[in-house]
């Protein structure tokens, strides 16, 4: 396995951060591999499923490469090697895992070169890991972006309504038109039922790759703050890993 | 006149200072270059050894020369070398001195600058920050297994710098042997990094207004600053 990039989509309340907090906890059970962990939700959720504090994020970092630009203090050759030091910085760590928070934009304006140099940063920091696990913001915003040039695998969360499992086919179309060279599988929240399954297997050309119920131990792990690394084995947590496998994205 | 008289000298009276106290340790060149170059990011797992971490303390400048100081090449060591260090982290200082022809500083600056971002080593990461003059490194276990040691990183930083053309003599200092040393180096790390500044706004900004520019006063005290204003506003040819 080798600098391979997942990201997990869906629409709002979905399930993408138990997905990602499943995910990461199983990530951090290998220690043949390195895994950066990136939660591009402006809401910072998986930071706090994992308890991981967020010590800069990557927005910040990125308003502070404005002020040097601004300042004149720094030119492009330092900006670039500061976004290094910058990153580095930012990147919380646990074992073999690394963790990233993308944060909430607050600075107005185009500043295409400071995107660029975080891009190229981003980039050889991707480099360096064997596995990058995205959690992805909510709906196709950023399906949109740059950033999902890069991803091999898109795992589409769903529960099983009709309008969740709509917004997964436009993340799918979305992100065909934009590199064409994702896999995507769709994974089931909530299910009740096999039955379920099967049915919507039935009205959508996506991939269903696995399913996991509405999960007690999830529920409170999520209402006590409880770090998803403590989770002990659930349905939940079983079908999101059986999902993962059966996708070979653990491979 | 050169633009770091102050700063080399400072730097040569701490010197002198650790040698008469038998602190400071030179190594040659030769016995440590070798060592396989290549871009490492290392986590806190793989860490043997942290350098210059942002809470404790850390310090990098790249100071130069026409005249005196770094006339042959050599690393100094201040402090415990890396298989020496009894703790996972230390503050940590590495200050270079070249020696050379500098026709045009700014650009000179930008090649030594160059060669010293350039090097990078098997199992030795370093971040820097340049605005911060912070330098944050770490070596991982099994570089320090194989004994991996900071002589490696000074022959290969003397290295680099000895193949741009403008250079005729590098010394790489390091310091590892605590705060206290490191509060010493503060001024001359300081006073680099503004003339550094300074040097970098007139040539990239091309703004000669010193009465709204923060770096007048540095200027005011350094001949070579102002010297270069007037060679960029054109006072000099006429």
């Amino acid at each position: 396995m080798r600098h391979k990039v997942v990201a997990i989509c869906g629409k709002g309340g979905a399930g993408k951060t138990t997905v990602s907090a499943v995910f990461a906890k199983a990530l951090s059970e290998r220690n043949d591999l390195r895994a950066l962990v990136v939660d591009a939700d402006p809401t910072g959720g998986l930071g706090m499923a994992l308890s991981i504090p967020v010590k800069r994020s990557i927005d910040e970092v990125r308003a502070e490469t404005i002020r040097a630009i601004k300042t004149g203090e720094s030119d492009r050759r330092d900006i670039a090697v500061s976004a290094d030091y910058l990153l580095m910085e930012a990147i919380s760590e646990r074992g073999n895992l690394a963790f990233l928070s993308i944060g909430r934009p607050e600075q107005i304006g185009c500043y295409c070169s400071v995107n660029s140099l975080l891009r190229d940063a981003i980039e050889f920091l991707v480099g360096n890991f064997d596995i990058t696990l995205i959690d992805a913001e909510a709906g196709i915003e950023q399906v949109n972006r740059d950033v999902m040039r890069a991803v091999e695998f898109i795992v589409l969360v769903s529960d099983t309504s009709a309008k969740g499992i709509r917004v997964a086919e436009t993340i799918k179309k979305v992100a065909e038109e934009i590199s064409g060279q994702n896999k995507t599988g769709l994974l089931l929240n909530r299910v009740r039922s096999e039955d379920e399954v099967r049915e919507i297997e039935a009205r959508t050309e996506l991939e269903v790759i696995g399913w996991f119920p509405e999960d007690e131990t999830i529920r409170r792990f999520d209402a006590q703050e409880l770090s998803f690394f403590d989770l002990p084995p659930c349905p939940a947590s079983k079908g999101v890993v059986e999902a993962l496998e059966r996708a070979k994205i653990l491979d | 006149m050169g633009l770091f008289d102050d700063q080399i000298k400072h730097v040569q009276d701490f010197l002198a200072e650790k040698q008469s106290l038998s602190q400071v340790r030179e190594f040659q060149v030769s016995p440590y270059s070798g060592w396989p170059s290549e871009a490492s990011l290392i986590l806190e797992e793989d860490t043997a050894l942290e350098l210059g971490n942002p809470g404790i303390g850390s310090m990098s400048f790249i100071i130069w020369s026409e005249g005196h100081g770094a006339d042959h090449d050599r690393i100094l060591l201040v402090g415990p070398d890396l298989n020496e260090i009894r703790v996972q982290s230390v503050p940590f200082c590495q200050m270079i001195l070249v020696k050379g022809s500098f026709r045009d500083e700014y650009e000179c600056w930008r090649e030594l600058r160059e060669a010293v971002y350039d090097t990078k080593l098997e199992g030795f990461m370093t971040r820097v920050l340049p605005s911060r003059q912070m330098i944050w490194c770490r070596v991982d276990r099994e570089a320090l297994a194989k004994g991996f040691l900071l002589p490696h990183l000074g022959a290969a930083l003397i290295r680099s710098l000895r193949d741009v053309s403008f250079v005729s003599g590098a010394e790489v200092i390091f310091v590892t042997s605590g705060k206290e040393d490191m509060e010493k180096l503060k001024k001359p790390g300081y006073d680099t990094a503004r003339i550094v500044g300074a040097m970098m706004k007139m040539n990239e900004e091309k703004i000669y207004d010193c009465e709204s520019c923060e770096y007048w006063d540095v200027c005011k005290s350094v001949a070579e600053l102002r010297m270069m204003r007037r060679r960029l506003t054109g006072e000099l040819a006429k």
